[in-house]
């Protein structure tokens, strides 16, 4: 019997095609939908009730705004209700939706690689065809596009639901309590959380360490931006007029005398005892107080940021926190390459 | 040869003495040492800082309060200068304090059945000789006192950071976001959210899920009662005198007229344009001068129900008493929920 036979063909061997990035977005989403669902949820949660609370607001303002005339008692009476009713709950809204940045990083940002390592998951998952270096890629670019992204969204309804406040000028916009949650300040501090959250997870290798790791870096560095930083970001204006408008950004103030440095702050006691002595109820003391120490020959200095630099402030803000998210997730990504599997 | 035999006595099994209590203390040192340090380092962190800023405030109170004469322009700068600076950092820090009864609580108590359940050492741990209800009470009842008793120290030490901010009268103790931080409320959240997480982490068996249930349960047990249930611990005092003490926690207020309902909080602006109406300039004018004056000429009386200071402490514990039996009946589910569960 004979055999047909062809020679031996030199195929060229089959190279391993790579594997698409897609799938890895799949695997992404298998592995993080829980994590995602939850953020879902929990931004859902406080759209909502920004929403619905901000249509109260801003039917109440628009109402307190629309009486005539403006300077009636009736309207007076009913800008001051508008400030009992709302002021309270915009402020302490503002205070909770604080923590939102560092919840997200902590518990979506940690558990990404800490969880791998805790479980020793991390053998199988980095020897596959796909490469540690672009698995860890990407599970963390998309996971952070799309935390940053509903951060963001998020931070403008805020911005909606804050509006009134800000309308008559007279609230800065750089109110601690408020510089962070608006512009890109949101979303970009929730990037930053995240990125911390990974790098933690990654040096840690267990996950509720690296929860309470992230939160306790989160909430160091945000006090740290929130009170020392943040003015320097521009040289502050600075001006001796007795009045400024109630959206800038007071710094410091201090007394000079002729030219000469004379206190810092508000008057020392012992010059006051000196030269205004006269009894007042101290209720009206801001105003006499100032006017009689000018009187003397004082001029009040006061270096402030005016409101209209609030979008340069927050560009700035936003350009070095993605630049350190940058660096971090790209730390967290060269430590994945060299750990030794 | 012979072998001297003696008859087989039945000996007293030397038996399954139970193991003493004391051993499985450690167990529960052992296991859960790195998260009661955390939290001693976290609330040593918060005291180091309260402490210094708290000298700050209290040195600048003596000299604020020390100074004659009082109503002098000088004495009132310094009181108005202690208000500013001082003030408004203590309110920050009251915010902040709030989340630490729930993150302590939380991160302590619901890796504690959660982490065994995960991983999967439950089927270990709970077949030793010790017996599944004894462990779980074992673990559960000294992590909870523990905690309870730190967190109490550090309120007193709360206390004396607010002292300042009440002895001038400035701000009601019953307010809620400084309610919470004094007297026994510190320590009995701090166990309430324990018992939450202990619970959470037995019904979800996942250790991060447990975490967030409990922060989440926290949040919204802690609105509940500072919004609904606190001003209804005792009856509040119903008054139409305009002059309340300072101190006194306003839960609300209304208008009557003839002794029947008008509106509340605030007349509504078609009734006020109508019968104050003020000329544009307003100044000058009696009626402006005192708002409430006109509305109680045209014959509307303003009610205010409150909490007198003087309920502090009763108020303290009722809330004390119902979160710790909140967290008995949480431990004892939690118990009786691992005794049912089928290994």
């Amino acid at each position: 019997m004979t055999a047909l036979t062809m020679p031996g063909g030199q195929e060229p061997a089959a190279e391993p095609r790579p594997l698409p990035w897609r799938r890895m977005a799949w695997v992404t989403w298998r592995q993080h939908r829980f994590t995602l669902a939850a953020v879902a949820v929990f931004l859902g949660g406080w759209a909502v009730y920004l929403w619905l609370e901000g249509l109260q607001v801003h039917r109440a303002y628009a109402a307190a705004t629309a009486c005539r005339p403006a300077s009636s008692f009736a309207c007076g009476e009913i800008i001051t209700s508008f400030n009992y009713a709302y002021g309270d709950i915009a402020l302490h809204s503002a205070v909770f939706l604080h923590m939102v940045p560092a919840l997200i990083g902590a518990f979506a940002g940690a558990p990404v690689l800490a969880r791998e390592l805790e479980t020793g998951t991390f053998r199988y998952a980095w020897t596959q065809a796909f490469g540690r270096i672009r698995w860890t890629l990407g599970k963390l670019i998309p996971l952070a596009v799309i935390v940053a992204a509903a951060a963001g969204a998020l931070s403008l309804l805020f911005s909606w639901f804050y509006q009134p406040f800000f309308a008559d000028g007279q609230k800065t916009p750089f109110a601690p309590e408020v510089f962070d949650l608006r512009g890109v300040g949101f979303a970009a501090w929730t990037l930053t959380a995240f990125a911390i959250g990974t790098l933690a997870g990654l040096l840690i290798r267990r996950v509720v360490p690296a929860i309470a790791a992230t939160l306790a870096a989160y909430t160091g560095l945000a006090l740290a931006v929130g009170l020392f930083l943040r003015q320097h970001y521009a040289a502050p204006l600075l001006t001796t007029g007795p009045r400024l408008s109630g959206s800038a950004w007071i710094m410091s103030q201090w007394w000079t005398k002729n030219g000469k440095f004379a206190f810092a702050g508000g008057p020392p006691n012992n010059l006051l005892m000196q030269i205004c002595p006269s009894p007042g109820p101290y209720k009206q003391l801001q105003e006499t107080v100032t006017q009689c120490v000018v009187r003397h020959g004082y001029t009040q200095w006061t270096s402030y940021q005016p409101g209209s630099r609030f979008w340069p402030f927050q560009w700035i803000e936003g350009g070095w926190l993605l630049a350190l998210s940058v660096l971090l997730v790209a730390a967290t990504v060269w430590l994945v390459g060299r750990r030794p599997a | 040869m012979t072998a001297p035999t003696r008859p087989a006595r039945q000996q007293q099994d030397p038996g399954l003495r139970p193991v003493p209590w004391r051993r499985m203390a450690w167990v529960t040192w052992r296991q859960h040492r790195f998260a009661l340090t955390g939290a001693a380092a976290f609330l040593g962190a918060w005291a180091v800082y309260l402490w210094l800023s708290g000298l700050q405030a209290h040195h600048a109170y003596a000299a604020a309060t020390a100074c004659h004469p009082a109503s002098s322009f000088a004495c009132g700068n310094l009181i108005s200068e202690f208000n500013n600076t001082y003030g408004a950092r203590s309110e920050a820090v009251a915010s902040l304090l709030q989340i630490v009864p729930a993150l302590i609580g939380a991160f302590v108590g619901a890796p504690v059945l959660a982490r065994e359940l995960e991983t999967g050492t439950f089927r270990y741990a709970w077949t030793l000789a010790f017996g599944r209800t004894r462990w779980t009470l074992a673990k559960l009842v000294p992590l909870a006192v523990t905690l309870a008793a730190a967190v109490g120290a550090f309120s007193a030490l709360l206390s004396w950071y607010y002292a300042p901010f009440f002895a001038d009268g400035n701000q009601t103790a019953l307010a809620p976001t400084v309610f919470t931080l004094r007297g026994v409320t510190f320590a009995a959240w701090t166990l309430a959210t324990f018992a939450i997480a202990a619970l959470a982490g037995m019904l979800i068996r996942r250790v991060v899920p447990a975490i967030a249930a409990a922060l989440a349960a926290y949040a919204g047990l802690a609105l509940a009662a500072a919004l609904y249930l606190r001003g209804h611990y005792l009856t509040p005092v119903v008054t139409s005198h305009q002059n309340l003490p300072v101190t006194a926690w306003i839960i609300s207020q209304w208008w009557t007229k003839d002794g029947t309902f008008a509106f509340a909080p605030w007349p509504p602006d078609s009734l006020a344009r109508r019968i104050c109406p003020i000329s544009a300039s307003g100044i000058g004018n009696p009626k402006s001068a005192n708002p409430l004056q006109c509305f109680a000429q045209h014959g509307y009386t303003l009610w205010h129900s409150y909490q007198p200071v003087s309920n502090f402490w009763p108020f303290q514990w009722i809330e004390g008493g119902w979160l710790l039996a909140l967290s008995v009946l949480l431990i004892a589910a939690t118990v009786w929920l691992v005794r049912r569960r089928p290994t």
